[in-house]
């Protein structure tokens, strides 16, 4: 039960180095340039949806980026609030940057 | 429940400073005690009292000055990452000879002892990664 976060694009390492250990029952929330990965057709989105974790992007971030239009089936989308209480549900963070 | 935050991104790129505050006042928000953020490497940028920010842009060094005076939050920049990027409070210009401090008073300079002991007791541990 870790909540993984990124916030790299996915053409950056650590997207890789955290699909690594992704893995059912853990979460990971996208942030900053991470929301790439969430982009509906792409091969990131692809590799995140089979690593069966529950998928989050920071609803700033995706909507800066333009993402947030063009997400992937089963990612949602979450606010300040919402980061703050994976926290609380996910004892454990590890962040990949 | 008690948290730490760690701020390894730079307030002058990218997003995740400014992510850090606001996940520190949704925190707040939910009723949560933040015992402390320490700011690491390119993080300690947030305490730079002389950095102005273009009109229209967020002003991080701002934000986290009045996160910290409406919450009493305790703000720490690390002393070697702070010192080599000429980030000097009262104390450190005077022991180095400087002619300028250049920390905002929202800040203290610490060492990493205040990051462990943070940890160390806090419930949830939540680090802002470095780079974009």
């Amino acid at each position: 039960m870790v909540l993984h976060t990124v916030n790299c694009p996915p053409s950056h390492p650590a997207l890789g180095q955290c699909l690594r250990l992704l893995a059912p029952g853990d979460a990971l929330l996208l942030l900053g340039d991470g929301v790439y990965a969430a982009l509906a057709g792409s091969r990131a989105a692809a590799e995140l949806a089979a690593s069966g974790a529950a998928l989050h992007v920071l609803d700033v971030d995706a909507r800066a980026a333009g993402v947030l239009e063009r997400l992937a089936d089963g990612v949602s989308v979450c606010d300040d609030e919402g980061f703050v209480a994976l926290t609380e549900r996910y004892p454990r963070q590890q962040a990949w940057y | 429940m008690n948290y730490a935050l760690l701020v390894l991104a730079s307030p002058f790129s990218g997003t995740g400073s400014l992510t850090a505050a606001r996940f520190a006042e949704a925190a707040l928000g939910r009723g949560h005690h933040i015992a402390r953020v320490f700011f690491l490497d390119q993080g300690v940028g947030a305490g730079m009292a002389t950095a102005v920010s273009p009109q229209g842009e967020a002003d991080p060094v701002a934000r986290w000055a009045d996160l910290a005076a409406r919450h009493d939050l305790e703000l720490v920049l690390c002393v070697s990452s702070a010192l080599k990027r000429g980030l000097l409070d009262d104390t450190e210009a005077a022991r180095y000879e400087r002619e300028a401090h250049t920390v905002h008073p929202a800040f203290e300079i610490g060492g990493l002892g205040l990051l462990v002991e943070a940890t160390a007791q806090a419930d949830r541990v939540v680090t802002f990664g470095g780079s974009a």
